[in-house]
């Protein structure tokens, strides 16, 4: 009240004056609770906004035209900032820009105490600048913000002369000062935003200088004001969506004020429950309330970042680039990837992920101008996944761009925005935005979706556990697992069952091969498994490790759940996936892993298990029950894992009548490579000798498995490359296998001196050291067997050479599994000698043979095995 | 009052929010650590390669109670944290001179 009485000095004035303040205060009084019965309605947006702003404009005219005696020198008052576009919020500050006509001196240093001591004795906060109108001469660009204030001048009161003049020299000088405020409002932009660590998902938004907030909108709008279309249209920044979200953003804003009773904007947890009901979100209870509030806000946030983005890239100047045509369609711009012929790239939706492609190859981003045409087309058509998926062709093109490598992530998130990539995949629309509303999981679910995604290329760089991600056969699987390991947050239920299922039409319509179908199946499904047992059970347990090994049908399967773990623990917030977490779940992937190739000998198959129950429900009509118990007597448990039900009843019938020196076996073309299943009595060096006819015929063993029963029949299966196309060159060439197969078998002839027959016979083949070979016993993880585990570049004959040595040793080979990662052989053996452990001594002995045999392999002619 | 610090294994930690939570002792600072004490780590096997697993994670549990409770609350970690091998962890109790309360300035008695 101290600055009402020094300017009214006389008692009639006092009392005028303070008719006034009453007078006005009521009329803000008034103004006020219609703003807050607005918001209370929910309609605290534009409309309110302004009809707030219009009552101050009426204060501050009537208290400009009172202090006007104060001064003779011609002036006006503009509101900017915030209040000049007249989105003037309860509590939030007025800016007024004050300009004289003239010089400044005592009389209008009383014109503005007159007009803002009033101002804050109505309790406003009030920001405001004084000019003369010759400093508008040359824009004082020391300070950007004042020069970002004056963009949104709005003219309140004064002499319209000077209003005139101000505006005539501001677009006189508009060329200097307009790239200089450009670039201010760039800094700033970038600088508010890093305070929000760049990133619009915050769990407690602020929705006023959060990104993709109110401030950004403005800027977005700005920035189409300052820098116009420099590059012929700025596509996809969508005025009314624009203006869609903006309305929300400022119905919560209100909110927010009406109930802190301050210019407070960060939307908290508890702010959030009061929003859903002000904003009239209905649901069964207040999480669902609160998340579908928030799934909407994360959607105007994300459509005004976009917005931002794309007239940020449009108001930059267009840096002179040649134009390279980089496919049929396709050109590389500066902006990225575009199309070249638009009206064809319009017709042809199925090729337009070949964009992406293109982009994801080159590690460029696909250009706004491709991304609007899409995403225009699609608003247009309704087209369904089989356009993109019309032919085989389109889909294996779609799994070999989904492998993980640099930019992928990027690019997926370009389709998630442009709308192909829910056009695709339409089970990922169900989770566009939602929110899961804990105290962990920062993003939305479909960005968690993304950043796992991106997780798994930044794998690719991980010392530990980059080489498990390139042992992969199928990366692209993990790609698909991720994409859809959470879209079963959408429904109601486990999300991970929910999600499984979910997860069905999209491999159908891929037309994934069944083992594939599984793969994704048990990922989804399993996906919280590791981490929860990594980190809340007690993982030195051997019985844990044991019971969570059986999860597996594959090691490639472990493999991919701790990657697809790893990937979504480290998405769910930027510090979850700490050290220890990642320590943890390295040491159960070990001890898993050693389990499955070193311990599950011992498992044996139990006559009453539940897999056993399944095998024998299910046997086909030839297949006795007794004759199926008695096949799998003895067998470890891994082998019902392993197998199919079809392949197991195959193995049955191989086993028939089965006599020593005989060998039943079946072969058949699987996709790429070829499948060889031997079923046989064990005898010495049958291992051995069924590896040295594949070498015979040049065949690259890739992996399989050989398990022998306490009874001694042995079920070998191989997978394995026709390199040199010897089955396709030779129409008797599948006889001839056969043939040579059961000769050797037989002990009708020996496989070593077939081999020597050969020209280029693989005893004489060398191949380069790439790296030194590992040879490691295990006495610890199996009571029966010791296990050799062998990890050496992948060669030629490889596994005969070594099978051999270990035959020419007297020891027997119970079970094997074999493994090929990329150039990489890994070969786990279980062995026996005289139906023992080997000895120290043995072990020593078979080691430097085979370090001996792996040795001179690599650097000069093969020894010849020796006489067994 | 009294500091308790509690190093338990990773797995533990649920056991022994529950058995504090029936002492109505519901505050406490759960972070994740390594170390090792005489269970001083050992080599892990992969692929024949070793590797040397010295510091082993572990979880620290803090909290502050009145010294009537102390000898509760150690009593129940213990019984909530065992499993009789090596690596159970450890329990220390260090005496704090004054706690305040943040938000309301008020000082714990």
């Amino acid at each position: 009240m101290a600055s009402w009485i020094a300017m009214a000095p006389a008692k009639g004035r006092d009392v005028e004056q303070a008719e006034l303040r009453l007078r006005l205060s009521a009329s803000l009084d008034l103004a006020r609770q219609q703003l807050i019965d607005a918001t209370e309605r929910g309609e605290g947006g534009r409309a309110a906004l302004g009809r707030y702003a219009e009552s101050i404009d009426g204060i501050v005219r009537e208290l400009v035209e009172r202090a006007r005696s104060q001064s003779r020198t011609p002036l006006a008052v503009f509101a900017v900032g915030g209040y000049g576009r007249q989105s003037q919020f309860l509590h939030s500050d007025i800016d007024l820009l004050i300009v004289f006509g003239g010089p400044l001196g005592r009389p209008e240093e009383r014109f503005v105490k007159a007009l803002l001591h009033p101002l804050w004795d109505l309790r406003f906060q009030v920001g405001h600048h004084v000019r003369e109108h010759t400093d508008f001469d040359r824009p004082d660009t020391t300070n950007p913000e004042y020069l970002l204030a004056l963009m949104d001048l709005r003219p309140l009161a004064g002499d319209q002369d000077v209003i005139d003049h101000l505006d005539a020299t501001l677009k006189a000088s508009a060329d200097v000062w307009r790239p200089m405020v450009l670039d201010a409002l760039v800094t700033l932009t970038d600088q508010r935003h890093g305070e929000f660590y760049d990133t619009l998902y915050q769990l407690e938004p602020d929705v006023k200088d959060g990104p993709g907030a109110l401030r950004d909108v403005w800027a977005a709008r700005l920035m189409l004001r300052l820098g116009g279309d420099r590059r012929g249209g700025v596509r996809g920044a969508s005025p009314d969506r624009l203006r869609e979200a903006e309305e929300f953003l400022m119905r919560i804003r209100s909110g927010l004020h009406v109930d802190t009773g301050r210019n407070l904007n960060v939307l908290s947890y508890e702010l959030q429950e009061k929003a859903v009901d002000r904003l009239g979100y209905a649901g069964p209870d207040m999480r669902r309330r609160v998340e579908a509030l928030m799934t909407d806000y994360f959607r105007d946030a994300r459509s005004v970042t976009r917005a931002l983005g794309r007239v940020r890239r449009a108001a930059l100047p267009p840096l002179p680039t040649p134009i390279r045509l980089v496919d049929d369609n396709l050109m590389c711009v500066v902006e990225g990837i575009n199309f070249a012929d638009t009206s064809k790239a319009t017709s042809e939706p199925a090729e337009w992920l070949r964009a992406f492609e293109v982009a994801v190859s080159r590690n460029v981003p696909v250009a706004d101008d491709a991304l609007a045409l899409i995403e225009r087309e699609l608003q247009k058509h309704n087209y369904q996944p089989e356009v993109f998926l019309a032919t085989a062709g389109h889909q294996i093109r779609l799994l070999q761009f989904l492998r993980p490598r640099p930019g992928l992530a990027a690019r997926l998130g370009e389709m998630r925005d442009c709308g192909l990539l829910g056009a695709i995949f339409p089970e990922l629309h169900e989770i566009s935005c939602r929110v899961t509303r804990d105290f962990y999981h920062k993003y939305t679910v479909d960005e968690h979706t993304l950043l796992t995604v991106r997780n798994a290329e930044r794998l690719l760089n991980n010392p530990r556990f980059a080489s498990i991600l390139h042992e992969i056969r199928t990366p692209e699987l993990l790609v698909l697992a991720l994409l859809y390991h959470d879209v079963g947050k959408a429904r109601e239920g486990d999300h991970s069952i929910v999600g499984a299922e979910m997860a069905v039409a999209m491999t159908a319509r891929l037309s994934l091969g069944s083992d594939a179908r599984q793969t994704i199946d048990f990922l989804i499904r399993q996906h919280l498994k590791m981490s929860r047992i990594a980190f809340r059970r007690d993982t030195e347990e051997p019985e844990v490790v044991r019971q969570f090994a059986t999860l597996f049908a594959t090691e490639e399967h472990l493999k991919l759940l701790l990657l697809l773990t790893l990937c979504d623990v480290g998405a769910v917030s930027p510090d979850t996936l700490t050290s220890w977490k990642e320590e943890l779940l390295w040491r159960l992937y070990v001890d898993a892993y050693n389990q499955m190739t070193m311990g599950y000998g011992d498992d044996i198959i139990d006559r009453d298990q539940a897999l056993v129950a399944a095998l024998q429900a299910n046997r086909p009509e030839d297949i006795t029950e007794r004759e199926m118990a008695t096949f799998l007597e003895g067998l470890p448990r891994r082998y019902l894992i392993l197998f199919s039900h079809e392949a197991i009843y195959r193995h049955v019938r191989l086993s028939r009548d089965i006599r020593p020196n005989e060998a039943h076996f079946f072969l058949e073309k699987k996709a790429e490579v070829w499948e060889l299943t031997v079923v046989s009595l064990d005898k010495p060096f049958l291992f051995s000798n069924i590896c040295g006819v594949l070498a015979y015929f040049g065949m690259d063993i890739l992996r399989g498995h050989a398990l022998t029963s306490l009874a001694g029949l042995a079920v070998d299966v191989f997978e394995f490359a026709d390199g040199d196309g010897f089955f396709e060159r030779n129409s008797m060439g599948r006889k001839e296998f056969d043939r040579r197969l059961d000769e050797v078998v037989s002990g009708r002839t020996d496989v070593r001196s077939l081999l020597r027959s050969k020209e280029g016979s693989v005893l004489a083949k060398r191949t380069l050291l790439r790296r030194t070979p590992s040879v490691y016993f295990d006495a610890a993880h199996s009571q029966r067997y010791t296990v050799l585990e062998l990890v050496a570049d992948d060669a030629p004959g490889l596994l005969y050479r070594v099978s051999r040595v270990i035959s020419d040793h007297g020891i027997d080979v119970d079970l094997v599994l074999i493994t090929t990662e990329g150039q990489k052989a890994i070969d786990v053996f279980h062995i026996t000698q005289a139906g023992a452990k080997l000895t120290e001594a043995a072990e020593a002995s078979l080691k430097a043979d085979l370090e001996r045999m792996l040795q001179e392999a690599s650097e000069e002619r093969a020894p010849e095995p020796r006489d067994s | 009052m009294k500091l308790i610090k509690a190093i338990i294994r990773p797995n533990m930690v649920d056991n022994i929010k529950e058995a504090l939570g029936k002492l109505n002792i519901a505050g406490m600072t759960v972070t994740e650590v390594r170390g090792h004490g005489r269970q001083k780590g050992h080599t892990a096997v992969y692929r024949g390669r070793e590797y040397e697993v010295s510091l082993l994670p572990k979880m620290e549990i803090e909290c502050v109670v009145p010294d009537a409770s102390v000898d509760e609350a150690i009593k129940a970690i213990i019984g909530a944290a065992r499993t009789g091998e090596i690596g159970d962890g450890r329990v220390f109790v260090m005496p704090v001179e004054q706690g305040y309360n943040i938000r309301t300035g008020e000082k714990d008695v």
